[in-house]
């Protein structure tokens, strides 16, 4: 079985390597988007260094939000095992990703053993307008946990969450809220309420504003907050990230040192006006890269057929599938060492990234 | 290759006199001189000094938290001057990266992160791995988890406890043990907002005493070589003094390591109620040979506050400079950043003293530890001028005049005539954490003793000299050449790997898979994890 291909053309790995090589070497501004585990990212962000590339995972535009709530607010915080043990009231706000609601689905089925009463309740404050797709699913998670329906007619989660924040401190508002006086009675009860939420693309402002009511709580209570990412792969390599150059994606590397800017280095934008010269794409989902204008794509894929317009493509593992891998994982809310659950020979990204750095000539890095 | 360092002036307080010797080494160990053997390579190190490589105790490096901070603030990192290229990651900022070179361009080549989160291990130790050249280790943090109260509250047997503790240090790779504010951040999540040592956490009717007492004791019942160590309740309060003298006056003959003594150094006095109680802790640490404890100095400008204490860190989110905080409620301690600017006014230019003022006044430098209790005081790149500080009184009296006048009148410092010497430094950045945390094989430059070696171009400029070594060897490789990072290896996490009782693996098993619905493999994990060669060093406990 063919695991690279320049062209549309089966070649040897190695052959695959050197021609990609070749490219990200005369690139004078290549961009690289990724999707991998925790050692792959470490690669790919070394390669990013080497090369003086800009890099962004694959969902990056997911992770503006996410990301800039740490970078310009912070917030209160706890992790799914307290939620799990002590939570004795869950509010779950907005629509939260299909991927959380098994773990959502545990903590009904779990009694909180370190709360003062061994029960919880819960609630579910909605957007009028349901973002794409989630809304049945998530009124079945809602169904499933018994979650009392908090709501603001037609206005947008971001807008209910601000009409919460003002009704709770004391403040009314024109647009009344469903249940309100039920979930204040839930909350003088509560011991250790904690607000469920992932990020939320269409309306960045609306996190710092729960954390604000969380923090309104706090002031004579206890409460918390708890951030289920849009994708923990994604936010692992967030993670990764920041510790291996102080920043989160996206970051380049002008000049070698590594510059934060989500909007400078916002890879769909530069692909489109070819500010980019190269676009290296690696992931091991089932998403296929679709070539832009001109500009050369390399890509890393977990396919076994070249990538349709790519110059160069290489098979590659899918981590914790093919090959043992440590990734984020929200169940715990840090990362997690899984074993291959199908162990194949299939190359890691980590490997053939290194190999590509290695295979550049040394002293490269004229940059963009 | 056998290499031989000539000329140089050795400071080697635990081999003898300080004095002009050759010192050899060969792959990666001092050895004593070979008789008729010729170096493969010499140094003339004539007008230099040389030590063995630094061991710093207590700096929040890597894991959890510390990463936390750097998504806060990605602006402090782009502060950062851009270091010359041609290495890899070498621009970054605030990163793993950096941590690793900027410590051993300091001579220093062993640190340790004091502050993991057992369920963090994994993310803490694949951070340290990335910490190029030198060693790392860490303390696994025990004492506001639930198991760990649960056997005190139902008094279970003191095997039981060193069973769980041993468990613990052997599934994190810990090199120690570590309690924050005992009890403290069990009770915030009951909404208890003040906490002191002999206070209660509700839930369990668990004294932080108790806490303390209970891992003191195992601790040392298991033979692990670094003391408890304790970062006591009340932190940076006014009168926080009283709570580090029961702390001290707790530990009853058995050892007992204090953290960042400085930030509980305060008293009620004048007319701000904030005052130095530096020297009478000063002298109850000289009357309790037990207690060993570190500084926490304060250096001035901007730098980010990084602890597991989240009752203090919660009190101080009015503080924080610039406007934004992060407050974990973990499971167990989690923490908080508060991002903190130093400035030169009443409070900090007290803060700087009473640090001081514990270092100079504490008589014995096997006892007290270097440290700024990065970031929390300062960012270790402080520590040279640092160095300077203690080594003269010149310098000192130089910052103090810069310095709050009112403040530094309630304080003895400008009374202290004592200059550390470079033994002093030697012994108290050298030898005195090995001999701390048990790491037989560092800290001098006897024969057997791995070569992690400094050399310092003597010079006036103490802080020129500390801030930028004329050569560094770590295991023998040359890393460093005049302040400059020359070659690249990776260094080992040091932990203690003591075999867990199979009956408390098995409960661990049980009570992960009830509580947390996952099985013990989500919370461990094995050494291939790290992906790197022999990621781990093992020490030994004391029998
Ligand atoms: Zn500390």
């Amino acid at each position: 079985m063919s695991v690279a291909w320049v062209g549309s053309q089966a070649v040897f790995l190695s052959d695959a390597i050197q021609h990609a090589a070749k490219l990200l070497a005369s690139s004078r501004c290549p961009v690289i988007s990724f999707d991998a585990d925790v050692h792959g990212t470490r690669s790919v962000i070394a390669l990013a260094e080497k090369l003086g590339a800009a890099y962004d995972h694959i969902r990056g535009r997911e992770l503006l939000n996410e990301v800039a709530l740490f970078t310009s607010h912070g917030g209160m915080f706890t992790t799914p095992g307290e939620v799990r043990r002590r939570a004795d009231l869950i509010i779950l706000v907005g629509d939260l990703p299909a991927s959380h609601h098994e773990l959502i689905l545990s903590w009904a089925s779990a009694q909180p053993d370190l709360a003062g009463k061994q029960s919880r309740r819960w609630f579910h404050l909605e957007g009028g307008e349901a973002v794409s797709g989630g809304k049945d699913a998530e009124g079945e998670l809602s169904r499933q946990v018994k979650a009392v329906i908090l709501s603001a007619e037609a206005a947008s989660l971001g807008t209910a969450v601000a009409l919460l924040r003002a009704e709770l401190a004391g403040r009314r508002t024109a647009t009344p809220i469903t249940n309100l006086d039920s979930l204040k009675k839930a909350l003088a009860e509560a011991d250790f309420p904690v607000f469920v939420f992932s990020g939320n693309t269409e309306e960045p402002t609306s996190l710092a504003m729960l954390q604000g009511l969380v923090a309104d709580l706090n002031r004579s209570k206890r409460a918390s907050s708890l951030f289920l990412p849009s994708d923990d792969a994604a936010w692992g390599a967030v993670l990764t990230s920041v510790w291996m150059t102080g920043f989160p994606p996206r970051t380049g590397f002008p000049n070698g040192a590594p510059v934060y800017d989500p909007e400078r280095w916002d890879i769909q934008r530069m692909l489109r006006d070819k500010e980019a010269d190269l676009h290296l794409w690696i992931s091991p989902g089932d998403e296929i890269p679709a070539k832009q204008g001109r500009i050369p794509l390399v890509a890393l894929a977990h396919t076994a057929s070249p990538v349709a317009g790519a110059a160069v493509t290489i098979s590659i593992a899918a981590p914790g599938i093919d090959h043992d891998c440590v990734a984020y994982s929200s169940r715990t809310g840090t990362f997690r060492a899984t074993r291959a659950s199908a162990p194949s020979d299939r190359p890691a990204i980590a490997g053939i990234v290194r190999q590509l750095a290695q295979a550049l000539p040394s002293g490269e890095a004229e940059s963009c | 290759m056998l290499i031989r360092l000539t000329g140089g002036e050795i400071i080697d307080p635990v081999n003898g006199a300080s004095g002009r010797r050759d010192l050899w080494f060969e792959d990666g160990f001092i050895i004593d001189k070979p008789e008729g053997r010729r170096a493969d390579k010499t140094h003339d190190l004539s007008g230099c000094i040389v030590m063995a490589g630094a061991i710093d105790i207590h700096s929040h490096i890597g894991g959890g938290n510390v990463n936390t901070a750097r998504l806060l603030l990605p602006e402090h990192h782009a502060a950062h001057l851009p270091r010359p290229a041609a290495t890899p990651l070498s621009n970054a900022g605030w990163s793993t990266f950096t941590t690793g070179c900027l410590y051993a361009q300091m001579g220093f080549t062993t640190v340790v992160e004091p502050a993991m989160s057992p369920y963090n291990a994994l993310h803490t130790h694949l951070e340290l791995s990335d910490i190029p050249i030198i060693d790392k280790a860490t303390l696994t943090i025990l004492g506001n988890d639930d198991f760990l109260l649960s056997l005190i509250r139902d008094k279970s047997s003191t095997d039981m406890v060193d069973d769980y503790v041993a468990w613990t240090l052997a599934s994190t790779n810990s090199l120690g043990v570590k309690v924050i504010n005992a009890g403290a951040a069990a009770a915030f999540k009951e909404n208890v907002r003040s906490f002191s040592f002999d206070d209660v956490v509700p839930a369990y009717g668990v004294s932080s005493r108790g806490i303390v007492k209970t891992l003191q004791a195992s601790v040392n019942r298991l033979g692990v070589p670094h003391p408890l160590h304790v970062h006591a309740n009340n932190l940076g309060l006014a009168g926080s003094a009283d709570t580090a003298s029961v702390t001290i006056d707790a530990a009853e003959g058995v050892p007992l390591h204090l953290a960042h003594l400085q930030f509980y150094g305060y008293g009620t006095e004048g007319k701000r109620k904030f005052s130095s109680e530096a020297a009478r802790l000063a002298e109850q640490v000289n009357n309790n040979p037990d207690v060993t404890i570190d500084v926490g100095q304060v250096m001035f400008g901007q730098t980010v506050t990084v602890s597991s204490d989240v009752t203090r860190q919660f009190l101080a989110i009015g503080n924080a400079d610039p406007k934004k905080t992060v407050i974990i409620d973990g499971d167990g301690n989690g923490g908080g950043i508060v991002p903190y600017r130093y400035r030169k006014n009443y409070y900090g230019s007290l803060q700087w003293a009473v640090g001081l003022e514990l270092f100079l006044l504490i008589d014995d430098p096997w006892r007290v530890f270097f440290t700024t209790d990065h970031p929390n005081g300062a960012p270790f790149t402080a520590y040279p001028d640092l160095f300077e500080l203690l080594m003269s009184r010149e310098a000192r009296d130089a910052k103090s005049a810069e310095l709050n006048a009112a403040a530094l009148e309630l304080t003895t410092l400008a009374s202290i005539r004592r200059e550390y010497t470079l033994e002093e430094i030697a012994i108290m950045t050298r030898a005195a954490p090995a001999r701390l945390l048990g790491l037989k094989d560092r800290g001098h430059l006897g024969p057997g003793a791995i070569a992690d070696i400094a050399v310092y171009r003597r010079g006036s400029d103490i802080a020129g000299m500390f801030r930028e070594a004329a050569l560094v060897f770590k295991n023998g490789d040359l890393v460093v050449e005049n302040g400059k990072v020359v070659h690249f290896r990776w260094g080992k996490a040091l932990r203690l790997k003591p075999t867990p009782d199979k009956a408390m693996v098995r409960r661990m098993q049980a009570y992960h898979e009830e509580r947390y619905g996952l099985s013990l493999d989500w919370f461990t994990f094995p050494d291939s994890a790290i992906e790197r060669d022999e990621p781990f060093a093992e020490v030994s406990c004391k029998s």
